[in-house]
């Protein structure tokens, strides 16, 4: 009791709030800078070095790193296929996985905790495996998926092998891992939505649609834009696994991105000069493409809209649908 | 985002399987109860057969995967996905002729061990952020998210370096802390958590008189419950499934990993798909454990949520 009065006593208080938010973050802090920010600086400086990793000692070189990154043709080449595969990896990382948690959401029970456990199966399966079990997927001759389109009237594909659609391949694959695990985040999202006041609103007669849009949809939206941009870091090890096992970059480079080529330096070339030149252009291409979608993401979600004020949208939509309400009209 | 709600399957307009509300509705169009409890049942057709579809899909390749595991060597390349008749001779090569058991046994230690790690340093920070943010709190969040945009293939080198000087590789040590570089999701994630969390609850245990430290551990844990369960098996797979570091932190076959342990079955003597397969579902089943186990959790919060 006496120690809780003092605590009011405000020289002491006053240092002590100061001091307590470091105190809880300052593990955080350690660990960043010894795991990321110390390693990145190490990285920095080794990009302007030459250095086979064998050799005592890195020898300095300047830009000539840079400078064979962009004019070699492979490095550009690799930045285009990853802006592909990004931009086809982000529906599989925001409306697929959003549309299945909310219809888990919309009925919870036995059967939607099957579904849900049915459906995150892809992403427990071991990244070597399931780059061999679509190998044999997608085999040109005995392939199920060749079999499954030759009942449709499908001719038999070389998916993997033709540079048309290895690259969309790959990222179809890959595309069953992101669903799954943003189907569980969407979901844990999902629970902090309290379900009365949906229930309240179903009794009051709106349809499942308005209550995805005016209810649903608006609690999401932080979760929606983090996720995406989230996807633009976490699926790269999935996608790497899939093209070191299955296309090695090809055909024709067609399956090649900037982080398998990072990947090639360092553990092929053993050239850690180029490789961190490629791993310090990555990064700040990252940071300027995730800092302005973080920024915009700020600038559109404030304060979330209180359940109250959304309620009121939806009997103003179904007003202006000149519905009533069934139950009490 | 209105196509989303288009494909929420409760929509009837996106459903193909609209038919029956058309026979209930037509000879009484006056009667909306009977059209709703109709259009209500089209919409749990069109909920089931859109998650059917999708779990279809989605475990396909692990059925594929695990059927193709009990075939005999010369089945693997069989049209017919059924292994008949099935037979155990994979998996007695792949724990026969390779340390499975004792990979599963690194690999679960290493990552209990970096799951564990990054919620101790993650819960107190996301709580900190959000409870009493410094005044440089802007600053702290930046440092954390920048985190998240460094491709890890980039620090490996630096990384490899650091645990070759202090003697750690083939330890524990060395295979769990560098991977604490992943530490900035888990902060991010858990502190929209706790944003999300009522500010009220929280308040008012620190009003009873409960210290920082108590409204934490006795508060807001609790609260925090599924989001923890969802947060630490995305961490736990994450490093359950990491291929690169322990390659190269743990090269020793004593020491390493199931995931660079199940390339072995791919560049030694020829592959040996069966092995291989038969070996990744006894890297799976472990993993599908704890999902079963925490995912009680998850679906818990979604009966009691009535906390805000």
């Amino acid at each position: 009791m006496e120690e809780r009065g003092t605590r009011h006593a405000p020289p002491v208080g006053r240092a002590r709030d100061r001091a307590r938010p470091w105190l809880y973050l300052s593990p955080l802090l350690v660990a960043l800078l010894v795991f990321v920010y110390g390693p990145l600086v190490f990285t920095g400086v080794l990009s302007f070095m030459s250095w086979n990793l064998t050799a005592p000692h890195p020898s300095w070189l300047g830009l000539a790193n840079y400078q064979r990154l962009v004019e070699a043709p492979q490095f550009p080449h690799a930045a285009r296929n990853t802006l592909l595969y990004a931009a086809g990896m982000l529906p599989f990382a925001t409306v697929v996985p959003m549309a299945l948690a909310i219809a888990l959401w919309k009925r919870p029970g036995r059967t939607s905790a099957v579904y849900r456990a049915l459906l995150f199966l892809p992403v427990v399966l071991a990244p070597v495996a399931s780059a061999i079990t679509w190998q044999f997927l997608l085999d040109p001759l005995s392939g199920l998926v060749n079999v499954v389109g030759s009942w449709f009237g499908f001719g038999p594909r070389n998916w993997l092998g033709d540079p048309s659609s290895a690259l969309w391949s790959i990222v179809l694959i890959t595309s069953l891992k992101v669903v799954a695990l943003n189907v569980l985040l969407f979901g844990a999202a999902l629970a902090n939505l309290e379900r009365g006041v949906i229930e309240a609103a179903r009794l009051d007669g709106a349809t499942e649609g308005e209550i995805t849009r005016h209810l649903v949809l608006p609690h999401l939206r932080r979760t929606i834009v983090l996720l995406g941009l989230l996807s633009l870091v976490v699926v790269w090890p999935w996608i790497f696994a899939n093209v070191a096992v299955l296309t090695q970059g090809g055909p024709d480079g067609s399956t090649d991105n900037v982080y398998y080529r990072l990947f090639t330096y360092a553990f092929t070339f053993f050239d850690a000069g180029t490789a961190s030149a490629a791993a310090v252009v990555i990064t700040a291409a990252l940071a300027v493409v995730l800092g302005l979608g973080l920024l915009g993401a700020r600038r559109t979600n404030g304060e979330p809209v209180p359940f109250t004020r959304r309620l009121v949208k939806v009997g103003a939509a179904r007003r202006r649908q000149g519905k009533r309400s069934s139950v009490l009209g | 985002m209105s196509s989303a709600s288009e494909i929420a399957p409760a929509s009837p307009p996106r459903d193909g399987t609209s038919g029956p509300r058309d026979t209930v509705t037509g000879p009484s169009p006056g009667r909306r109860p009977g059209s709703r409890r109709a259009r209500r049942a089209v919409g749990t057709a069109g909920h089931h057969a859109f998650l059917l579809v999708a779990v279809a899909v989605m475990v396909l390749p692990v059925l594929w995967a695990l059927a193709t595991s009990f075939k005999t060597a010369g089945g693997v390349f069989d049209e017919n996905p059924l292994p008949l008749p099935p037979t155990l001779d994979n998996y007695r090569v792949a724990t026969q002729d390779f340390p499975v058991w004792r990979l599963l046994l690194n690999t679960t230690v290493m990552s209990a061990g970096v799951t564990l790690l990054q919620l101790l340093i993650a819960v107190p920070a996301a709580y900190a952020l959000v409870r009493f943010p410094p005044r440089a709190h802007r600053a702290v969040t930046a440092i954390v998210a920048i985190t998240l945009l460094v491709p890890p293939q980039s620090l490996v080198i630096p990384l490899f370096l650091m645990i070759s000087h202090l003697g750690w590789r083939n330890t524990l040590p060395g295979l769990i802390l560098p991977q604490l570089f992943g530490t900035g999701l888990a902060v991010i994630l858990l502190r929209d958590h706790v944003r999300a969390v009522s500010p009220t609850i929280l308040g008012a245990a620190a009003l009873d008189g409960a210290r920082p430290f108590e409204v934490l551990r006795l508060v807001l844990l609790p609260i925090l419950r599924p989001a923890l369960g969802a947060v630490s098996i995305l961490l736990f797979i994450t490093a359950w499934n990491e291929y690169l570091w322990p390659v190269l932190a743990a090269p020793d076959i004593d020491h390493a990993t199931i995931q660079p342990g199940l390339a072995f079955f791919l560049t030694q003597e020829g592959p040996e798909y069966g092995p291989l397969l038969a070996g990744s579902m006894l890297a799976t089943l472990p993993i599908v454990v704890v999902y079963f186990l925490a995912s009680r959790r998850v679906t818990d919060a979604f009966m009691h949520s009535g906390l805000r």
